[in-house]
């Protein structure tokens, strides 16, 4: 699209406002605060996979020089987790260690070689039971129960119908059904996991830093865990090198550096390895799917029924609102009148399983849009044509009362098949060579959150004082993503000012405002319509103040960022300081408090969970991509990426760009090569060597075209940006494979031995066919 | 410091004294690069008390026309011996230097370093507190292998680039020790046991490695399966030297790394001299190689695919190479 080129203010182009602390290494991050007096804390963790804990023996460990507290459980007798009716996690492991890594106790010691030889000497007696690693191993009718109060290991079972399925299917001229596996992915964060607790003994108070997502959840978990006041406990993020859905929930070593730190009555730096930062996990669980669907011949979706086997690790956590999604969300894509779903949660003893990017939503999708390719292809049928055939009427509200109130899915279909020569090029290319369809869709911020307290979802505070400067004082948690850019965006635009009178002030529980912080895509969405309430209600006290300067009426007054004037007059006006000036007269410093909060009627359906899956606004991505696969070696190259993304609105285009490519990215490492994998509950990859994710060298072109719906309700019609673009890469990728070279391959990831495989095994078939006729 | 590592770093400025140190300070390890070294050393692999560089010794950082031979010091960073136009006549030792880790781990990586690297396993690269929790291993401080159970062998396997290209050049290496100095063949410092696969001695210093200039008439490559375009190990390394005549190729020698405990160098083959177009002598060739490797599941892609592709590397190589432009390599 030809838009003016903007250099302030929403729509423009700009390069993160912290960026330049990064690239020049200026910022500091928590393993890089300041340590002086800090004591090293270090974390014994459970060789077992599951076990009963007879004793813990600290005497040892607590006699060693230099070593100023050990904690155990003992010490941390209170449940924690992200979801309210399903804390069942403790900080430190009660009578029970559930997989290989869990914390058992944890030492504070003058330096690392102390702490760690005070580890080796503390001894644990325990009676060992068996480990279970897959669903199948852990849903077996004689296995041990993993949690007391957990019959049959599941964590939630989830059973939602919507229409009439099996009508559907009588209905459908073509029904197939197909298994998929999809194994375990992690997050893969640049900075390993970090905290430094400082407890002040004499007014026992708790300064915290971390590399958290949500430091709201951390304050709440920290004052819960510890029996604090919250009032007594700061909580602060530095700059944090990436989330991706891991440090959205507090994590146990979060909550062993604030106990540690009030045991030894001072401050306790804890600095994860990598190996520990995986064992802390939280990623996509490994997941089963079993999916059935009914096409018309005309390629009309008539049906769909879904189950699937999460295994979910050892602790709640994130789990019971993961299987929620992965069924909700086979809603509000496309049009199905009818859909079945029945999820299992299940515990493994592994490290226990949370969000991640596309939360829920990525391996049901790989299985619904493969299944739907193949079907097109056996209807005879253009699977992207099919895809328009299944659009939806929008606005809308799906089946299980999900509201759709815009949808740019229909411009990234028409983008990335013209962009990619579709038409021309899919199923004529020579051998060796493919192109694939997939399309995905996610939530700009979860309609409802997982604590409810009634107050608004976001609260933005804008500080305006003698200085002419505006602080923007935001709970969000700038985490990589670019949410301090956006806010500071929106201001601009609103105030008609130069980023040189702004700064960003975030996430500092003694500063700013509670927020519900950087998870779900939530931010840009409720914090960016929080800014704007604030900013226009800054821009119309400044308005008042000039008024009463220029002696008019508010109406009569225009602003034009460093100066405010009467409308038509030929009058200079008068500048911003002087503007600000009369504002303070008789108030002193302004603070503008803006808000958001979800309407009700975006919350989802009634039914249980039905809130889970809902928001006020769905992105939508459409992509195709195009490989080269060696028949030889089975090594698949992805030479290009077209993917449509509709964000609503672009607010700043440079970082809508860098998050669909970051989240292109991170599903063609879910797709091609990554896999957590374990050796009895010991995570056999936990390190970056082992554990491949994409290189520079193995991206691909990815081409983004932005699609703008202009959504009513988003701050300037933006949503989301980051998530909905992932989940579609893995069917898109799996049908170019099969376009290249006419095998299918269902289950993730697809590694260049099950290329081979699937070749050997269409040679047979081929081979028996020749026999048989 | 953030880890509990503790150890003395030396940097003498001569052969003499990093051998002196060797075999005077108990425990001593060299240390060339470090880029395998320091992440085993962080998870409690070896706690060697005193690490002693190379880096200060100027003679082991040169490369050298010297008669015949091109000589190589060990203390070589990779990276700087990618810009020297002296390798040039060896284009499966640029290949091989060239697929090794990313451009920042070789800036600091050695080619001594690159040779002496240790065998690698999925159950022996890892921390002491997940070794511990499995029972340790046969390669360090248990009995049992995770790869072959039932077995006393250890399956850890070399997963060197630069050896492979070297062996089949024909090179050789100087070993220095107090009061010793000799060189070797290359083929000589291996062998195929993961625990111990390097034959050097206590006190004994891989100074420099030289190749016969002779070697540069040989046509040569290097290839390299991996499952991304960077950073990975080899699932399987493939490494060729052959010299062409009239009929076909008259001299062959193929390098495997990856899949053993050492690099394994294949020559005298019973079917050359053989045509190019000999698809029963090469197949013949495949086999041969075949019976040898023995790729466990010691990476994270199985024995079988490393397997297939050696053969396919092989012939990719070997095809490549007696094409009319394949002077050069591939």
């Amino acid at each position: 699209m030809n838009k003016p080129l903007k250099t302030n203010g929403v729509g423009a182009r700009t390069p993160l406002i912290d960026g330049v602390e990064k690239v020049r290494g200026a910022a500091k991050y928590t393993a890089d605060l300041a340590i002086d007096g800090a004591y090293v804390g270090r974390i014994l963790r459970s060789p077992y996979s599951h076990a009963e804990i007879i004793n813990v023996d600290t005497s040892r460990a607590e006699a060693l020089e230099g070593v100023i507290a050990v904690v155990t459980g003992k010490d941390s007798p209170i449940p924690y987790g992200i979801v309210p009716i399903a804390q069942n996690e403790y900080p430190m492991a009660q009578e029970k260690v559930r997989y290989r890594g869990e914390p058992i106790a944890a030492v504070a010691a003058v330096d690392a070689a102390t702490a760690e030889a005070a580890l080796e000497l503390i001894e644990l007696t325990v009676r060992e039971l068996p480990g279970y690693y897959t669903a199948r191993e852990s849903r077996a009718p004689d296995a041990v129960q993993i949690h007391e109060n957990k019959p049959g290991n599941l964590e939630r079972d989830v059973h939602n119908s919507f229409g009439d399925v099996e009508d559907g299917f009588r209905q459908s001229d073509l029904v197939v059904e197909d298994e998929f596996h999809c194994e375990e992915v992690t997050h893969a964060h640049m900075e390993p996991h970090a905290a430094i607790a400082e407890y002040h003994p004499e007014r026992d108070h708790l300064t915290f830093h971390s590399v958290t997502q949500v430091p709201y959840y951390v304050h709440l978990m920290l004052a819960q865990c510890m029996q604090m006041p919250q009032s007594r406990i700061r909580v602060i993020k530095p700059f944090v090198g990436g989330g991706f859905g891991a440090r959205t929930e507090t994590l146990n070593f979060e909550l062993i550096c604030g106990i540690l730190a009030r045991a030894a009555r001072g401050r306790v730096r804890m600095v994860l390895t990598r190996e520990e930062t995986f064992l802390t996990h939280r990623g996509r669980p490994a997941a089963d799917v079993r999916l059935k669907l009914g096409l018309s011949k005309t390629g009309k979706i008539m049906a769909v029924k879904a189950e699937m086997d999460q295994y979910g690790g050892a602790y709640g956590g994130y789990g019971i609102v993961t299987i929620l999604y992965a069924g909700a969300l086979l809603n509000a894509l496309y049009d199905i009148p009818a859909v079945h779903y029945d999820g299992y949660r299940v515990y493994t003893n592994t490290p226990p399983c949370g969000a991640m990017r596309g939360h829920g939503t990525v391996d049901i999708r790989h299985a619904f849009d493969t299944i739907l390719n193949r079907m097109a292809r056996e209807l005879g049928l253009d699977p992207l044509e099919v895809r328009r055939i299944n659009l939806m009427q929008t606005p809308t509200e799906t089946p299980n009362g999900l509201m759709v109130t815009s949808y740019g899915l229909p411009e990234a279909l028409d983008w990335v098949e013209k962009a990619s020569g579709w038409k021309e090029r899919y199923g004529k290319l020579p051998k060796g060579r493919g192109l694939g369809i997939g399309c995905s869709h996610f939530v700009s911020g979860a309609a409802k959150p997982v604590q409810w307290t009634g107050q608004p979802d976001a609260v933005v505070n804008l500080k305006l004082d003698f200085d002419g400067g505006i602080t923007i004082l935001t709970g969000a948690a700038e985490i990589g993503q670019g949410s301090s850019t956006i806010v500071a965006q929106v201001v601009a635009e609103v105030l008609g000012l130069d980023y040189s009178r702004l700064r960003v002030i975030a996430s500092d529980s003694a500063i700013t405002p509670r927020d519900m912080g950087s998870y779900s895509s939530r931010v840009t969405y409720m914090v960016g319509n929080a800014t704007l309430h604030a900013a226009e209600k800054l821009k119309a006290r400044l308005i008042r103040a000039a008024a009463t300067a220029l002696e008019t009426e508010p109406e009569n007054i225009e602003c034009c960022g460093e100066t405010y004037r009467v409308i038509d007059s030929q009058d200079k006006g008068i500048p911003f300081d002087k503007v600000v000036q009369t504002a303070l007269i008789d108030h002193g410093a302004i603070t503008e408090r803006g808000t958001f909060t979800v309407p009700k009627e975006f919350q989802g359906g009634k039914h249980r969970g039905g809130a889970v899956g809902s928001t006020m606004g769905f992105s939508y991505a459409a992509q195709v991509v195009e490989v080269v696969v060696d028949e030889d070696t089975g090594e698949i190259t992805v030479e290009k990426v077209w993917v449509a993304h509709d964000c609503g609105y672009a607010l700043n285009p440079l970082s809508v760009e860098g998050q669909v490519q970051g989240a292109i990215w991170m599903g063609m490492g879910q797709a091609m090569m990554e896999a957590t994998r374990f050796h009895k509950g010991l995570p056999l990859h936990a390190n970056f060597i082992d554990y491949s994710f994409p290189t520079m060298m193995d991206s691909p072109d990815i081409e983004v075209f932005i699609v703008e719906s202009m959504d009513p309700n988003g701050p300037f019609g933006a949503k989301e940006a980051s998530e909905g673009g992932l989940a579609g890469f893995l069917p898109a990728l799996a049908e170019a494979v099969s376009d290249a070279i006419g095998v299918e391959i269902n289950d993730m990831p697809i590694t260049p031995d099950k290329v081979l495989d699937a070749l050997t095994r269409k040679r047979r078939q081929a081979q028996r066919k020749r026999v048989s006729a | 410091m953030n880890t509990g590592m503790n150890f003395e770093l030396n940097a003498p400025a001569s052969i003499a004294e990093v051998v002196e140190q060797l075999a005077n300070k108990t425990g001593a390890r060299v240390f060339s690069g470090g880029t395998d070294l320091v992440p085993n050393l962080r998870r409690r692999i070896g706690t060697p008390p005193v690490l002693v560089s190379t880096d200060g010794v100027a003679e082991m950082k040169s490369v050298d026309l010297q008669g015949d031979h091109l000589v190589i010091g060990a203390a070589m960073p990779l990276a700087q011996l990618l810009e020297s136009d002296k390798l040039a006549g060896f284009p499966a030792l640029l290949q091989a230097i060239a697929e090794v880790a990313g451009p920042g781990l070789r800036e600091a990586a050695t080619i001594g370093g690159n040779l002496c690297q240790d065998t690698r396993c999925l159950f022996y690269n890892q921390s002491h507190w997940w070794r511990k929790s499995n029972g340790f291993c046969l390669k360090l401080d248990g009995d049992t292998c995770h790869v072959a159970p039932n077995g006393e062998h250890c399956f850890a396997a070399y997963c060197g680039d630069v050896a492979p290209a070297l062996l089949v050049l024909g090179a050789e290496v100087r070993i220095a020790a107090q009061g010793k100095d000799r060189w070797v063949s290359l083929n000589s410092i291996y062998e195929d046991d993961g625990r111990s696969h390097l034959l050097l001695k206590p006190g004994e210093l891989l100074v420099s490695i030289r190749i016969p200039l002779k070697a540069a008439q040989w046509r040569s490559g290097y290839l390299k399966s991996r499952l991304r375009k960077s950073v990975d190990f080899p699932l399987a390394g493939v490494a060729v030297a052959l010299r062409l005549d009239n009929r076909g190729i008259s001299h062959l020698r193929i390098a495997v790394t990856g899949t053993n405990s050492r690099p394994l160098l294949f020559e005298d083959f019973s079917v050359v001299p053989l045509s190019i177009t000999d698809d029963l002598a090469l197949s013949a060739i495949d086999r041969e190689i075949g019976q040898s490797i023995k790729p466990m599941r010691t990476t994270n892609l199985p024995g079988l695919y490393r397997r297939k592709m050696v053969a396919v590397l092989g012939r990719r190589l070997i095809e490549g190479l007696t094409a009319p432009t394949g002077k050069n390599g591939v």
